[in-house]
């Protein structure tokens, strides 16, 4: 038993390349190993900037062997009366290469026949390696490759060594000119840039952590987690978390080394949000917080790839870029407040929102109608909401033409609102347009003001209504417009801050304004048009129903299916199939259940035709009571469907359970005598109706059973 | 070290890794890579190096001279290596070490940043280097120029010098760099400045701009269609004039978003053809610079 070493040295990778490329070359070393019949131990990776890593714990020295076996003619054929082989067995043996003496015989299910039985032994591991590690090198894949050299081969960055060693062997294959050795290099600079030998596996971390590389991802998190909190703790202020820079900062660096920095306390006059966008989206800083206060602090934290004695160059250096940054941002947040959104308006004209669908201005003036329309048909709304909605819409795209959101796009809604508030709008509407672009996706929060809702609602809605007019949808994976995620966004937004409002003519009247708005798209009709998008954010409810809600398929599906051309309310979509799901796991229901089924195959089968049933042609006792009983029940259900009720709806249906039953029992449906039999028919037709009306049961499947 | 010194050890640096130290470009270019000892000699299996300063115009980024960091006309130092050869970063290092950056004592990271040029149709993979989070040099490995796939690629090292040389002289503008002992960068270029920022933002005449766009575009069309006579390098001139015209249009907030694109494709249409013509000149004329077995 021995231990694979696998280094790919590379130039620095992008830092979002390595988790993936580990996770592509651990898959694809399990699938080769298995293929080639190597048992092994433990088997992982890690990784720096400069390098790819795994180590194969526990491989035998040699491939198990192989026996394989082929079946030949039938005895009977093979051997003639003298007990000669035939041209048969001859043929069949040369075929395989198998001597014609060592042809076994064996008994099968249809006689004995020849067999050829060829063992392999199993080859050197070693052997095997250098044959196939170069297949599993060139197998990785990334987002992005390049060529460098006149081998044409494709990689992410230049390979420039390779680490190749099995015990204390050498594995020699050659990758894109390189040829494998057990030579690696250390920290650029800390390593002092001599080749390190290694032995093996086992003493691979540690070589490389005395040549200045903490090669295993983990260990630097860590490293520069302990690293922070002393700092933290050293001067008295907390970390503003932040998991994205902390990922960064460990599959950037070889060496990570955690260093404060400081900028000048006036810059704390601008917003927060400019200071920390300053710091993490150019610099990779991580914020401060004051304990006390919660303020940000004028302090940050920067992780070096390197480690001197005196870090005062790096600190210096790094503080006079953000310094420079932060001159920038503070020119454009006061250059920016001398001019009024509303004046800023507009210039939007000249700003494309997509080359088929027009200019931002266009767009914000159908966000302004739409969100107007939103909050004028929202039972809770006042007139004040309604002129909150359209001020706020009014202004909303303006500071796309702001320096400060030209130079930090990501912004772009917290400027206007802190814009909006110095221009002297209400808190409400500064309010709305800041939270406009919540929520992000399936994570980050809702709007938490009505206006901000219903103007982050009218915004998705309108770019829904628009793709899906001139036919940019997503497809498969595809989804350039991020319309999955918008579609996500309306359903949190409406689920989550609880918006009882009823998607379908809010969607009529989205698309009506975009085509009123002269874009030319497919040739739909409007009724199809609003179907479409409708049934792109019900798939989108699905899912959020799926996971976030835990709803069984099933459950999901009986209430969606059942929508129909109903009014789409997806707060009302939810409650139906949260009762459903309670109910459903209910013992009794399972055998109304099998009621219901037995009623809808009947209907759905039989041909009659329907009239209204006529209680005069009843025969049996279980048919008027059948007859009574629905009547009451579909009061029931009525009253509890308008109030929400849909548990009580659920019970209501189930009190059905005996009278349908009885009718099975007493009643035979397909008589000789017509009239008796659509009777009957439609009787249970408006059975079958009655629960359509609430859910389609058909999809239910029966539980526990 | 004074700014001319900076210079000078850079040519110097490369110039013993076997580069032509060619000459700034005598016309207006956005960067470096214009310069046809970069854009055109990318092109096709000749191995070339070469380094050189190219003054640069990026008309919108003026400032008037008040902005410590942003200038409308400053100065790249430009290296191609083709083939790259494997040690190209190692060599990047000591040409830093050669201008008196120590990078032992400092931060220095090869941070990814993939270039592309859609005006040019060219784009590589590389990084941005920073010395202790600043931005210092452009790295990158052409993959394609003009829209056609290269074969050997080409390495492409631009240094900001203004930036180097404001952090070997510890300046916090531009402005107070020292050109020589007696010469600063205001003295040579606020001006420069002040009155190229009036000009790309307020006085360009937008009409005649508009005309020259076109006339560029027309001339460079007609000779690259005249398809029995070798006239790429002056088509391409009038490439490089057409895609400077309209930076200034576009700092003279002439262009609408919407038409942006558009004249984007233009001076890339004209750059792609240029290069398929150099590449078919070359091959006529034989790959000159393939001989000694290059």
């Amino acid at each position: 038993m021995s231990d694979l070493l696998l280094e790919i040295g590379v130039e620095e990778l992008p830092y979002q390349f390595i988790v993936p490329a580990l996770t592509l070359l651990q898959e694809a070393t399990e699938r080769l190993l298995k293929d080639q019949r190597l048992m092994f131990g433990a088997i992982r990776t890690m990784g720096t900037p400069r390098r790819l890593t795994l180590i194969v714990e526990g491989l035998p020295s040699r491939q198990a062997a192989a026996v394989e076996e082929t079946m030949g003619p039938p005895t009977t054929a093979a051997f003639d009366q003298a007990g000669q082989p035939t041209k048969a067995a001859l043929g069949f043996a040369a075929a395989h290469g198998v001597a014609i003496n060592d042809l076994e015989v064996r008994r099968t299910a249809k006689g004995e026949y020849l067999f050829a039985v060829k063992r392999q032994e199993g080859r050197h591991t070693s052997a095997v390696l250098t044959e196939w590690l170069p297949t599993v090198i060139g197998g990785l894949t990334f987002s992005k490759t390049m060529r460098w050299n006149d081998t044409g081969v494709r990689f992410a960055r230049p390979i420039r060594w390779l680490v190749a060693i099995y015990g204390s062997t050498v594995l020699p294959f050659k990758v894109a000119g390189v040829t494998a050795s057990n030579r690696t290099l250390g920290h650029r600079v800390v390593g002092g840039g001599r080749w390190i030998r290694l032995k093996h596996a086992a003493s691979y971390p540690l070589l490389l952590e005395q040549r200045g590389v903490i090669v295993e991802p983990e260990r630097r998190r860590d490293l520069i987690q302990q690293q922070i909190d002393a700092i933290c703790r050293e001067c008295g202020l907390v970390l503003h978390e932040d998991q994205v820079l902390l990922e960064q900062a460990v599959y950037s660096t070889e060496l990570p080394t955690a260093l404060i920095g400081s900028f000048n306390e006036t810059y704390l006059d601008m917003p927060e949000e400019v200071l920390m966008t300053s710091m993490k989206e150019h610099q990779g800083f991580f914020s401060l917080r004051y304990k006390e206060t919660g303020r940000l602090a004028p302090y940050f934290i920067a992780v070096a790839n390197t480690r001197i004695e005196n870090m005062s160059f790096v600190r210096a250096g790094n503080e006079r870029v953000l310094e420079a940054r932060l001159a920038d941002a503070k020119f454009f947040f006061e250059d920016d407040r001398k001019i009024r959104l509303s004046e800023r308006v507009p210039k939007l004209a000249g700003v494309l929102f997509h080359q088929q669908l027009g200019t931002m201005a266009q767009k914000q003036e159908r966000v302004k109608r739409l969100a107007g329309f939103i909050a004028g048909r929202l039972r809770s709304a006042n007139e004040d909401l309604q002129g909150i909605c359209e001020r706020a819409a009014a202004l909303a795209k303006a500071d796309l033409v702001t320096g400060i959101v030209g130079e930090f796009p990501e912004l772009q809604g917290i400027m206007g609102g802190v814009y909006a508030l110095h221009d002297g709008e209400s808190t409400e509407v500064a309010m709305a347009i800041r939270e406009q672009y919540l929520p992000k996706g399936m994570e980050g929060e809702c709007p938490c003001t009505k206006a901000g809702c219903i103007l982050a609602l009218a915004d998705r809605l309108d770019s829904l209504a628009a793709f899906f007019h001139i036919g940019l949808v997503p497809t498969g994976s595809e989804d350039p417009f991020g319309l999955r995620r918008q579609a996500t966004a309306i359903v949190r937004i409406i689920v989550e801050t609880n918006l009882d409002v009823d998607l379908a003519p809010v969607i009529a009247q989205a698309r009506h304004l975009v085509c009123e708005d002269g874009i030319a798209g497919l040739p739909h009709t409007d009724v199809h048009g609003v179907r479409v998008v409708m049934e792109f954010i019900l798939e989108r409810l699905r899912h959020y129903c799926r996971v976030v809600c835990g709803f069984r398929d099933d459950v999901i599906e009986a209430v969606v299916k059942a929508g129909g051309d109903q009014p789409l309310n997806l707060l009302d979509l939810m409650r139906k199939m949260n009762a459903l799901q309670v109910v459903t796991a209910k013992p009794e229901f399972n055998a109304l259940l099998i009621g219901f089924k037995r009623v809808h195959r009947l209907v759905t089968k039989e041909r009659w035709t329907r009239e209204a049933v006529d209680a005069t042609r009843f025969h049996h006792d279980a048919e008027s009571r059948l007859y009574q009983t629905l009547m009451k029940t579909r009061e029931l259900v009525t009253g509890s469907v308008q109030a929400g009720e849909y548990e009580q709806t659920l019970e209501a249906l189930i009190a059905l359970k005996p009278a349908i039953d009885g009718f099975f029992t007493e009643v035979l449906v397909n008589v000789e005598d017509q009239a008796v039999r659509q009777n009957r028919l439609s009787l249970l037709k408006d059975i079958d109706e009655l629960f359509l009306s609430v859910a389609d049961f058909a999809q239910i499947v029966v539980q526990g059973s | 070290m004074t700014f001319q010194e900076l210079i000078f050890k850079l040519q110097q640096f490369w110039a013993e890794q076997g580069c032509v130290i060619h000459q700034p470009y005598d016309m207006e270019m956005g960067a470096g890579t214009f310069h046809p000892a970069t854009f055109l000699r990318a092109l096709g299996p000749e191995p070339w190096r070469a380094a050189y300063v190219q003054p640069c115009r990026r008309p919108t980024d003026g400032r008037y001279g008040d902005n410590p960091n942003r200038l409308q006309h400053y100065y790249q130092f430009q290296v191609v290596l083709k083939p790259p050869p494997d040690n190209i970063q190692e060599l990047y290092l000591r040409s830093l070490a050669r201008v008196g950056i120590d990078y032992r004592q400092h931060d220095v990271r090869f941070m990814q940043d993939d270039w592309e040029s859609p005006t040019l149709g060219a784009w590589g993979l590389g990084w941005e280097v920073r010395l202790d989070g600043m931005e210092i040099t452009q790295f990158t490995y052409f993959q394609e120029i003009g829209g056609v796939e290269l074969s050997p690629v080409t390495g492409e090292i631009t240094y900001g010098t203004e930036r180097i040389a404001m952090y070997l002289q510890d300046v916090k503008s531009v402005f107070d760099l020292v050109w020589t002992e007696s010469i600063t960068y205001r003295d040579l270029h606020h001006e420069t400045e002040v009155q190229g920022s009036h000009y790309n933002f307020e006085e360009g005449d937008v009409p005649l701009l508009m005309h020259l766009f076109q006339a560029y575009e027309t001339e460079c069309k007609r000779l690259l269609a005249k398809a029995d006579k070798r006239l790429t390098l002056p088509a391409y001139d009038y490439c490089i004039k057409a895609s400077h015209v309209f930076n200034l249009l576009d700092a003279r907030g002439a262009i609408s978003v919407a038409e942006r694109t558009g004249y984007i494709a233009r001076v890339r249409a004209l750059a792609k053809r240029c290069a398929e013509r150099y590449i078919v000149e070359r091959a006529t004329m034989g790959h000159p610079l393939l001989r000694g077995g290059g």
